[in-house]
Order: structure tokens, then C-alpha cells, then sequence
């Protein structure tokens, strides 16, 4: 009984080291390796006490000062998608929420629906709609793409966290006299605030990682980070690996540690969001 | 519902709608009409009938790409289910630091395509990356992903495993968890041995969820594109391309905008047909909730 139990215990411990080794090596390797000193990034067997020198950072603002304007684009075209997602699924879900006939209930079905369709399939029409819009290159069409793909996840969410919130007191707000929008404004969303984190979480994820939309969208003027790094992957003179990882971790940190941060709404998120529709 | 209320619920879901019937269902629609007819940028369009549907259905590139695409979701789908789940019964069984071990699991989920990409093409590449140089040293064999299809398409595989494991994780363990305990006491008085409480208890009522995951990660595999652009571009010459990269291919790079529509209505169907069998099950689970 005790050998069985020291064994299992060791069984447990060597998968927990391997599940920490695959999900988190590749991340801390390039974040380290970004403040390598020149070849010691390519070390064998890999270095893990190094002197750390900014030395690839100098050189991505040196030489990839592009990089840091796809930055900036990344931050608008961000903030503007998940500000618009917010808005229209808080409104859409509290009427979700609130109302219900049949008509309702198959226009949620078809929202689920609608946001299955694979995203390269609508690049098709829009390319050259977008351009004959003056669209193309604009931090507007990513931010109205990226929020789109997740209203419909949003509003599912924003019903669940709505519905949450006793009817009465949009009821007696009602009666008080107050509007639709101030209801909505004043008791609706800071009573709904986790809904709104957690859509705003997915939404940020979504919107500073694209590529595809990105890619085919944007050319010079709102080009992204990931757009800017997949050109350093891609460079012919061969890739300037620290370089790369000098803009790969710049481009991940912050993301990394706002889904750390938020990870209780990201789960919130992720179970209402795939399991009740 | 009195009238007036409903039009009081006008200007509330007109965002929502908006959005999506001008990004997404007009473009769809407009996709059908593409797909019946020939045109490319700045000459005018003729109909053709079925014949983009059959030029592509009868193109071997396109059955290579089919064949990836299948391929890929059904080996690294599954494969990350069989993880998913015994990481859910692993950090179920009592772990110290569970909540701390919980977030780091979950880090992969905030890596882009294109970072992911850029670490795993450095930790496979055959001259300088570590896993490359810790398999040589263990003589074992390399992944040649640069040139071998099949090495590329194990690359493409891991990399999208790694990235979407956590979302996979999170639901089957979410549902692990809503399992009641009680259940398991009695499992364990009535004499059920661990493996039997397992395969009796753990996996019929796990099996919903395990299922909308399932096909949530089908549709979303389905779409795969740009793990595979950023790793091999659709190379060695078009041999690991996915559905997502013909129809990019056909569309960017061609200019077949008739074809790439086909393509596109293709891809549709297929999602559209797992989509409703999702919404099926998301309609009796609700059903059996309520």
C-alpha cells in the first residue's frame, strides 16, 4: 500500500514536470534567449546563468523601428475592437437577457451559427470592397473585424452575466423614471462588470494576436506586430534570431500577463461561452 | 410581447446584427454568387455555372490539401482530447500548487500564431535548436519539417496541440469539476475500483462536454491557417497546404477568385454541418438542464 502510494505520488510529480516543461519552456527559452549575448543563444546544451545584455533590443529599435510602430497600431486597433465588442454585446445581451420569444431564441441560435463561418471565407468579397471603401490599411476594419468575430461569443456571455442581475431593479430604475440608455449605463453594466471583463479579455487576446486579418488588411499604415514579426520569420537574409526574440517577448509579455491575471474571467468565459450556448 | 417593446429592443440588437450581416453574412452570400462565376481583379464576371466547384473538387491540390486538413484535425484533435482529459483527472486528483500549475498550463493561450511559430520553428530548427540538438545527442531521429512533408505536417500538429490545449483543458476540466463527488463515494462503497469509477462514471457524464469540444475544435482546426503559412507556406512545393492556404493561395496568389469562392462555399458546408451538430447538442443539454 505505501510502495503503491510513493509510486503514484512519482507518477504524478513526472507528469506535472513534463505538463510545466511543454507549456512553459518554449516561453521562458525565448524570453531568455532574447537577453542572450550575441551566439549563446545557440549554446549547446542551452545556457541558463548569462550575463543579460539588451544588446537585441538596441538592434530591433535600431534596425525594426517598424516593429514598434506596429506596436502602437496593435494598441488602437485593440482598445477600438474590444470597446466595440463591449457595447454591442452588453446591449444585445441584456435584451437576450430580458425578452424572450421565439424569434429571440432562433436569432441567438443563428448568432452561434453565423460565427462559425471560418473567417478566411469572408476575406473573399471584402478585399476588394475594402479597398474600394478607402478601408484598406485602416485601424477602423481590423477593430470592426476583430469585434464582429466575437460578438456573437460576447453577447452569449453578456446574457449569462446579465441574467444574473435581478429584473427588479431595472424594473423600479424604469419606474423612477430612467431610460433605456441609463439603465443600461448606470445599473446594467457595473452589475454586469465581470461579463464585461471577461468579453473584453477574449476580445484583447483575439485582437493583439491576429494574423489573418491582419495580413491580408493591412499593408504599411495600421500594420500590426504580429504582421511585423511574421516579416522577420520571414526575411531572406536569414532570421536574426535574438532580434526576433527581442520583439517576440515585447509582443508577448503583456499579453501573457493580463491572461495570467485575468484567468478566473478567461475560464468564466470559456465554459459559458462553449458549453451553454 | 406588447409592440412597443419590441421596438424598444430595435436599437439594442442593431450593433450586433449590423456587424454581422455586413462583415459576415452579405460577404458569405456574396461568396455563392462569386463561386457561380469567373472574374478576377478589374474584369467583369461571366457565369460558369458549377464549373468552379468542379474544377476544384477534380484538382489534386486541392485533394492534398483536403487530405491535410482531415488529416490534421483528426490526429491532433484527438490527440489533444486524450491530454485535455488526463490533465483534468491529473490536476483533479489532488495536486499541490494546483492553482498556481492552473495558470501556467494556461500560458500557451496568450502566445499568437506568429510568436508560437517562431519558437518552435527555433527549437526544431535542424542547426542550432535545442530539441533538434537534445534528439541528435539521444540519436534519435530529427525533424526534418524544412523539406519532409509528413516532418512538416508532425510540426504543424504540435504547434497547433500546444496552442490550443489549454482551451481544451479548460472546458474538460470545467466539467470535471461540476461533477458531484457523492457519486464517487458511492461508486467506491458499492467496491468500484478506480479504473471502473473511470470508465462508469468519469466518462458518461464527461461525454457532453467532451463532445462540444470536440466539435468546437473540429470547426476551429477546419479553418487552420496560419500555423501552417507561417511554418511552411503551403511548401515544399504546395505538399502540406491546408484547405485555408489553397483557398488563400487560389485567391492572393492566383487571382481565381471563382475557384477560391468555390473553395470557400466548401468550407462553409462542412463547418455549418459540424456547427449544427454543436448547436444540436448545446439545444439538449439546455433542454436537460431546464
Amino acid at each position: 500500500m505505501r510502495v503503491e502510494r510513493i509510486l503514484v505520488n512519482a507518477g504524478k510529480t513526472l507528469a506535472v514536470l513534463l505538463l510545466l516543461v511543454w507549456s512553459l519552456f518554449p516561453i521562458v527559452f525565448i524570453i531568455t534567449s532574447s537577453f542572450k549575448p550575441g551566439r549563446e543563444i545557440f549554446a549547446v546544451p542551452p545556457q541558463w546563468f548569462f550575463a543579460p545584455t539588451f544588446d537585441h533590443y538596441i538592434t530591433l529599435w535600431q534596425r525594426w523601428a517598424v516593429f514598434f510602430h506596429g506596436l502602437l497600431n496593435s494598441t488602437i486597433v485593440t482598445i477600438g475592437a474590444a470597446a466595440l465588442a463591449v457595447m454591442a454585446s452588453t446591449c444585445a445581451g441584456y435584451v437576450y437577457s430580458r425578452y424572450s420569444s421565439r424569434w429571440l431564441g432562433a436569432s441567438l441560435l443563428s448568432l452561434i451559427a453565423i460565427r462559425l463561418i471560418p473567417p478566411i471565407v469572408v476575406t473573399l468579397p471584402l478585399f476588394p470592397i475594402v479597398n474600394n471603401l478607402g478601408l484598406a490599411d485602416t485601424h477602423f476594419i481590423l477593430s470592426v473585424l476583430y469585434a464582429t468575430f466575437f460578438v456573437s461569443l460576447g453577447t452569449v456571455l453578456m446574457r449569462t452575466f446579465i441574467d444574473q442581475i435581478p429584473r427588479e431593479l431595472d424594473e423600479a430604475a424604469s419606474m423612477d423614471g430612467a431610460t433605456l440608455p441609463v439603465v443600461l449605463w448606470r445599473i446594467i453594466m457595473p452589475l454586469a462588470a465581470p461579463g464585461i471583463i471577461a468579453v473584453a479579455v477574449f476580445v484583447v487576446v483575439f485582437a493583439w494576436n491576429e494574423f489573418l486579418f491582419a495580413f491580408i488588411f493591412t499593408s504599411t499604415k495600421a500594420k500590426t506586430a504580429p504582421l511585423v514579426i511574421s516579416e522577420m520569420i520571414g526575411s531572406i537574409e536569414g532570421v536574426d534570431w535574438g532580434v526576433l526574440f527581442a520583439a517576440s517577448t515585447i509582443q508577448l509579455l503583456p499579453v501573457l500577463i493580463f491572461v495570467m491575471l485575468m484567468n478566473r474571467y478567461l475560464v468564466a468565459g470559456l465554459t459559458a461561452g462553449a458549453t451553454k450556448g | 410581447m406588447k409592440t412597443s417593446r419590441i421596438w424598444q429592443m430595435v436599437p439594442l440588437l442593431a450593433p450586433v446584427q449590423l456587424l454581422l450581416l455586413s462583415v459576415i453574412v452579405i460577404p458569405s452570400v456574396y461568396v455563392i454568387w462569386l463561386s457561380f462565376h469567373t472574374s478576377t481583379f478589374g474584369q467583369s464576371a461571366s457565369f460558369v455555372g458549377w464549373g468552379n466547384y468542379v474544377q476544384v473538387l477534380t484538382d489534386p491540390g486541392f485533394h492534398s490539401a483536403l487530405w491535410n486538413t482531415v488529416v490534421l484535425v483528426v490526429v491532433a484533435v484527438h490527440l489533444e482530447m486524450l491530454i485535455a482529459l488526463g490533465m483534468a483527472l491529473l490536476f483533479n486528483s489532488g495536486l499541490w500548487f494546483r492553482r498556481i500549475l492552473f495558470v501556467a498550463v494556461l500560458a500557451p493561450y496568450a502566445v499568437s500564431e506568429v510568436v508560437g511559430v517562431a519558437m518552435w520553428r527555433f527549437l526544431f530548427d535542424p542547426d542550432v535548436g535545442p530539441v533538434s540538438n537534445l534528439l541528435a545527442a539521444l540519436h534519435l531521429p530529427l525533424l526534418e519539417w524544412s523539406y519532409e512533408p509528413s516532418h512538416a505536417m508532425i510540426m504543424i500538429a504540435i504547434l497547433t496541440i500546444w496552442m490550443h490545449l489549454p482551451f481544451t483543458f479548460v472546458i474538460i476540466y470545467a466539467a470535471r469539476l461540476a461533477l458531484p463527488s457523492d457519486l464517487y463515494e458511492a461508486a467506491r462503497i458499492d467496491g468500484a475500483t478506480p479504473l471502473q469509477s473511470f470508465y462508469r462514471v468519469t466518462m458518461p457524464l464527461l461525454g457532453p462536454a467532451i463532445l462540444v469540444a470536440l466539435l468546437f475544435r473540429y470547426i476551429f482546426a477546419f479553418r487552420l491557417f496560419s500555423e501552417v503559412w507561417l511554418l511552411t507556406g503551403g511548401g515544399p512545393a504546395r505538399t502540406t497546404e491546408v484547405v485555408a492556404v489553397y483557398l488563400y493561395q487560389e485567391a492572393f496568389t492566383f487571382s481565381a477568385f471563382g475557384p477560391a469562392a468555390a473553395t470557400a462555399w466548401i468550407m462553409v458546408i462542412v463547418s455549418m454541418l459540424l456547427a449544427s451538430g454543436y448547436i444540436y447538442l448545446l439545444r439538449r443539454q439546455v433542454r436537460n438542464a431546464g
